[in-house]
């Protein structure tokens, strides 16, 4: 199963690197330079590094987040974490315009994290009858940012282009502009580092406590890789539904909860469906593209749908 | 006690009424009272449809954070219009007028609940959680889609596109409002009456049943209800998103009832004072340079949010 995986992840990998509406002469490439040598390292190598990396940094935040609300329908798309990633977007923008990419992303990034913390803050002490409550809450959560995202947005006229940027393309990613998203790397170094712990937190406070891990240090530290991870991925590419949900939800069904070992197929997993949904999205209407916001939602939300209806019979 | 202070409520709400009619209007009988006079019958109706669908609804489902309103019927809704901008443009409008638009969203709308409603029950109606999660998921993705037409169309289209996904109660027409009021009275005079059996219905379904309620045709015909108010209020003035979930728990808590003969009328008065509190402030504090959909979001969302959290509420 891994090694069939792996296997699909090359296979897409390359593809991805054929496909582009600039059609390259292959032969020229051996002399690494010439124009086939500038189109590879100048976009399209960057391109399958973006899209490898958001599709991992996704579904383990998606994990991640799992793990700490104890929820199986919770996302960053689900919890607020991508309103406010928006919403920190745009007060940089308008407090201070000339601020730059890095300054943006440390503003979503504030705000994603605050975010996240009241999100969980307010899960834990609310009664749910049923688990299917939680995203409920949370969407309106995020409705609630994005009503403040757009009620600044509407005064200043800029609701149509603060929809564009937020929908998840990857057409813009060329050599230069994307490097933020390496920020990915050590994140998932990170998670792989803690998984034993996000584990444990996974089963409860109580039980956490008593196994003797430090509860709200380890959720904070969750938190956060979430907030770096969906602050990156929000400023460099936009944002991306499902891959969160649908992945993990995948992986749990088969393999359980224990993140050391899952962790890896996740991270492949999550690569390799935006890497689907990106080439599906460039070959749509070649040699124009489809936004991969949309194919991924579009896919996504099927492939989540199939998976209900099927753990519903 | 209670009778005090449902009757604070109503002058309240008529009070305000009469302070939107008059305030600034320089007494014009001929141009600016007739137009708001419009206004207010849309958020009369338009209140009277949130409040008693999610009243209703969330009796029925036995839930206090459910309204209809986040069972897909909104992005049902926001996809038909998206789609109606992408294919023809601002053309959509001369095509199919104003009129036209409100009965293919009704139809539509009415279709969806069709469908709805023959998931509830397939297996004995204990599916509400699940056909939740699918309006969920129907949700975010029509949003993504949504989004997506967003992005392609030219702003002088995004800006029609705008005036529907933002509830305002500007654009309805008389016309709409007739056919709206009629549907209106006409639902509430089919419900009226088996009101004190949605009391009943709200001890449970097994308590209900025992009690000699007629569960599954009574739960049929009050779904049967909501969902024309949900059409109708959907195509008149917006999607309110989670709007009815503040209302509904606003009217509990200030009836201290849960009679559908007191709940339902105080949350009708609530969700038009509301209304009119929102349009009050986009007109005169914010000189139209927000939406009463946004402000309605942020101020009942976040109180919503905020007492859940303080009372550590049950959801």
């Amino acid at each position: 199963m891994r090694a069939g995986l792996s296997a699909l992840f090359v296979v897409l990998c390359g593809i991805s690197l054929l496909i582009g509406a600039r059609q390259m002469a292959w032969s020229q490439l051996f002399s690494l330079s010439g124009d086939a040598w500038l189109t590879l390292t100048a976009s399209r190598l960057p391109r399958l590094a973006a899209l490898t990396l958001t599709g991992i940094g996704l579904s383990v935040c998606g994990v991640i987040l799992q793990h700490i609300v104890r929820n199986k329908f919770v996302e960053p798309a689900t919890s607020g974490g991508l309103d406010a990633a928006k919403l920190g977007i745009l007060v940089a923008m308008t407090l201070a315009p000339s601020i730059g990419t890095v300054g943006r992303m440390l503003f979503a990034l504030g705000f994603c994290f605050a975010a996240s913390l009241v999100f969980v803050a307010i899960v834990r002490r609310v009664k749910f009858k049923n688990t299917i409550l939680v995203p409920v809450i949370g969407l309106m959560y995020g409705g609630v940012l994005s009503a403040l995202a757009e009620f600044h947005a509407y005064r200043n006229n800029i609701l149509q282009s603060m929809q564009g940027w937020l929908l998840g393309d990857f057409s813009k990613i060329v050599q230069g502009n994307y490097e933020l998203v390496y920020l990915i790397l050590p994140i998932v170094a990170l998670t792989y580092l803690y998984a034993h712990r996000f584990t444990v937190v996974g089963m409860g406070e109580g039980m956490a406590s008593s196994l003797g891990l430090n509860y709200s240090a380890t959720v904070a530290l969750g938190l956060m890789l979430v907030a770096v991870t969906v602050s990156a991925t929000v400023i460099t590419v936009g944002a991306i539904p499902f891959v969160g949900l649908v992945i993990p939800n995948l992986v749990a069904l088969h393999y359980g909860d224990n993140l050391s070992r899952t962790l890896p197929v996740v991270a492949l997993g999550g690569a390799s469906l935006l890497l689907f949904c990106d080439i599906v999205g460039r070959l749509l209407i070649y040699p124009f593209e489809v936004p991969i916001g949309l194919t991924a939602g579009g896919m996504g939300g099927v492939l989540f749908l199939a998976l209900i209806l099927w753990k519903h019979r | 006690m209670r009778a005090a202070s449902q009757r604070m409520i109503w002058l309240t709400v008529i009070a305000l009424a009469v302070f939107f009619l008059f305030f600034r209007s320089g007494l014009d009988f001929d141009y600016v009272i007739p137009k708001r006079l419009a206004r207010l019958a849309a958020m009369i109706l338009g209140g009277i449809c949130i409040a008693w669908s999610s009243i209703a609804f969330q009796t029925l489902t036995g839930n206090r954070i459910l309204t209809p309103a986040i069972m897909g019927y909104e992005a049902v809704y926001l996809l038909l219009q998206s789609l109606l901008v992408l294919a023809m443009g601002t053309q959509s409008l001369v095509a199919l007028g104003a009129n036209g638009n409100f009965f293919v969203s009704v139809l539509l709308m009415l279709g969806y609940s069709w469908i709805l409603h023959r998931w509830l029950f397939r297996n004995g109606g204990q599916n509400v959680y699940f056909v939740l999660l699918v309006g969920l998921v129907l949700t975010m993705v029509i949003g993504t889609f949504t989004q997506f037409v967003q992005l392609k169309t030219s702003p002088g289209e995004f800006s029609i596109l705008l005036g529907f996904t933002q509830a305002s109660f500007g654009r309805a027409e008389p016309g709409q409002l007739l056919v709206s009021a009629a549907l209106v009275a006409a639902v509430c005079l089919a419900g009226f009456r088996s009101l004190p059996t949605l009391d009943v219905i709200l001890l449970g379904r097994d308590q209900a049943i025992s009690l000699g309620v007629d569960h599954r045709r009574t739960v049929r015909l009050h779904l049967a209800l909501i969902a024309v108010l949900v059409a109708v209020s959907t195509s008149l003035l917006g999607p309110t998103a989670f709007m009815g979930i503040f209302i509904a728990n606003t009217a509990y808590a200030q009836a201290r009832s849960r009679r559908h003969r007191i709940t339902l009328p105080t949350g009708c008065a609530i969700s038009v004072g509301i209304f009119i509190l929102a349009q009050l402030a986009v007109e005169h504090v914010f000189n139209y340079k927000t939406t009463v959909g946004i402000l309605v979001n942020l101020v009942c969302g976040g109180w919503f949010l905020a007492t859940m959290a303080r009372t550590r509420g049950t959801a």
